[in-house]
């Protein structure tokens, strides 16, 4: 036993080293460097530039982000919700196979694909006008901020609805049963009671996934190259055309900020539970 | 952080290579795409291990745009101090060529090396407002010009103000890239300036003045109120994905992309270009050697391989569509009239050499983007 007392740092040295080394070090040098001025010392000019530039481009970040995490919440409580109280076992074995496929594939991809299935004359609108729901005249292509949402959309639903539908699915079914009886119908339950039992589920997925979107650069890049674009382009075009790690860094503070603040609403949350 | 994890990588992958009993491995690092590294790797290291059996050719990639180039000046900067670096050859862009010769990093190599007889242009001497001359040769010279489909378009528009006009009269059927989706846009907007003030010469020249960008104002209004009308296209990519879609009719493009999509099949072929006046911008990539290469010897007998007109002709010109880096009367008797006329039909070389402008250098390059974040953008 004493001998196990001395070697749990030993143990677990390299685990933390990694940490330190890979996500504390550059974490606290890009904090750092947030302050710095080009030629050393204290400036606050990297957020003053920051704002001057990209306080519309922050701002679409969060409405566009902030719309994407409410729209892939609904999207999941429908599919779990299907999932837990679908009435037709073929439906639902058939959604719960196809629903996770997303989940495999990365940001990069899912862009590329959705750059040639939204366009004007993509695989969507080609569809539509070969059914003859839409004419030719009647297209429009879908790479600007719809773009972007539907993108997330589509790969963050899958992450979320893992979570819910697990979460749905471990639930008392006797309260499902008990409601039915009384005569309640699916959307209600859904809403009163299953939904209101995982919500602290259902809100650890969408921060987990509003986090994960503020950080992708590949999809507002590969989709959309309109202005106003999200606060990660800017970053990637700070450095890459003017070599101003200073400025790129004050906007990923501003990010760290944004989901921090998010991570705040959840603990908070989470300890008056 | 970026860069210091980047240093890591490479030095990771120099550190992995085991040294061969008595051959020795020339590091050649290059910036730009992976079409860069495919070159070095596939087609010039063969040759160059066929006639120097002694030699074996390592190609690492640093990644495309000015970012790859900026990870190899870290590198030499890093080991500015050690006896030999592990940088044999580079090649790099314009925008940092300049700084490298600046800080020393550099061999004045080319004097020593025969095909550096064969260069003349003006991208050889001066990089973006550096004197150069000496330390480098273009391994190719890149051009952009706007790209229009004949189905969609009667005559295109011979200069900027034409576009302009024609872009108003045929509302989103004009796109580019904007400035933050790549250098074809990029060099659109760089184009636009040139055309819409007076600086032009002054801007690709010097000497910088911060004042001169407040002349731009009314050029950047003028750009404000033309992307009205005009599509913003998600990269170079992009551009060339509308058009082969039939979705826009004209957009700005790297003259090498065209031709490369083209012999792929993703644009059709009776797609047409154009290098509207005053001038578009292009830039050569240079093949540069660090001042205290390894292997010294062996880097300037790449280097003249690689810029000998049968290298030149074979491989930029013919493989890559690019103009070649050496005065092109040299490249062209090693070429088959069909090779060469396809470069140059609907460019002329006297077309190339009045409009193919220089970007700016650097401190004005950078006011004009920063001025089109702030003007047009916002």
């Amino acid at each position: 036993m004493r001998d196990s007392g001395r070697l749990g740092p030993l143990l677990v040295a390299p685990a933390l080293l990694m940490v330190l080394a890979l996500f504390v070090y550059p974490l606290g040098y890009s904090l750092v460097t947030a302050f710095e001025a080009k030629g050393g010392g204290f400036t606050l000019g990297n957020f003053a530039k920051a704002f001057e530039f990209y306080r519309v481009d922050i701002g679409f970040t969060l409405v566009i982000i902030g719309f994407s995490t409410f729209l892939i919440g609904l999207a999941s409580i429908a599919i779990g919700g299907y999932l837990t109280l679908g009435e037709n076992p073929r439906a639902v074995a058939l959604l719960r196979w196809l629903y996770r496929w997303p989940l495999f594939i990365p940001f990069v991809v899912a862009a590329q694909c959705m750059r040639s299935f939204l366009a004007k004359n993509g695989l969507m609108n080609n569809t539509l006008v070969g059914l003859g729901v839409l004419d030719v005249s009647q297209t429009t292509s879908f790479l600007d901020w719809r773009g972007i949402v539907i993108t997330f959309v589509w790969k963050q639903t899958p992450f979320v609805a893992l979570l819910v539908a697990g979460a749905m699915a471990s639930l008392d079914r006797s309260t499902i049963e008990a409601a039915r009886n009384l005569g309640a119908g699916r959307l209600r339950i859904l809403f009163e009671i299953l939904v209101p039992q995982v919500a602290p589920t259902l809100l650890v997925g969408l921060i987990l996934s509003f986090v994960t979107m503020m950080s992708v650069l590949s999809v507002p890049l590969m989709i959309s190259g309109e202005s106003p674009t999200m606060m990660t382009v800017d970053m990637a075009f700070r450095i890459n055309n003017y070599g101003d790690y200073g400025t790129a860094n004050a906007l990923g503070f501003i990010s760290y900020l944004l989901t921090a603040a998010c991570a705040w609403v959840y603990l908070k949350r989470a300890v008056r539970q | 952080m970026s860069r210091i994890l980047a240093l890591l990588a490479l030095a990771g992958i120099f550190a992995a290579t085991p040294v061969a009993a008595q051959k020795a491995t020339l590091n050649v690092v290059t910036a730009g795409d992976q079409n860069m590294v495919d070159y070095v790797k596939d087609f010039l290291a063969p040759r160059f291990e066929k006639t120097n059996p002694n030699a074996a050719v390592k190609a690492v990639g640093t990644g495309p745009g000015d970012a790859g180039s900026q990870k190899i000046a870290e590198k030499l900067q890093a080991q500015k101090n050690n006896a030999s670096w592990d940088v044999d050859v580079a090649v790099i862009h314009q925008k940092m060529a300049g700084d490298l010769v600046r800080e020393g990093l550099l061999a004045p190599y080319v004097r020593d090396v025969a095909t550096g007889r064969l260069v003349s242009s003006e991208a050889s001497k001066n990089a973006l407002g550096t004197n150069v001359a000496g330390y480098v040769i273009p391994m190719f010279q890149s051009q952009t010009a706007i790209a229009w489909n004949p189905a969609l378009v009667k005559t295109p528009p011979k200069n900027y103000d034409d576009l302009a006009a024609w872009a108003k009269a045929n509302p989103r059927k004009f796109g580019y890239n904007g400035i933050k989706g790549g250098m074809s846009g990029v060099a659109f907007v760089v184009g636009w300036v040139y055309a819409n003030s007076a600086d032009a010469d002054k801007l690709m020249k010097g000497p910088y003045e911060a004042s001169t960008k407040a002349n731009w104002d009314p050029a950047l209004a003028k750009l404000k109120e033309f992307n009205r009308n005009v599509v913003i296209t998600p990269g170079n990519a992009g551009t060339l994905d509308m058009l082969n879609r039939g979705e826009i009719a004209m957009g700005p493009v790297w003259v090498d992309m065209f031709y490369t999509w083209m012999a792929d099949g993703k644009l059709p072929p009776n797609m047409r270009l154009q290098l509207i006046g005053p001038g578009m911008p292009g830039q050569p990539m240079y093949y540069v050697i660090p001042a205290k290469a390894a292997n010294m010897a062996a880097a300037k007998k790449f280097v003249e391989m690689a810029t000998s007109p049968e290298v030149q002709a074979e491989g930029i010109v013919k493989k890559f569509n690019w103009y070649p880096g050496i005065d092109a009367q040299h490249v062209k008797s090693k070429l088959d009239d069909k090779t060469w006329n396809k470069l140059f039909v609907d460019v002329t070389p006297q077309e190339l050499a009045s409009k193919g402008k220089t970007f700016p250098i650097k401190q004005y390059f950078d006011d004009i983007l920063e001025s089109y974040e702030k003007k047009v953008l916002n």
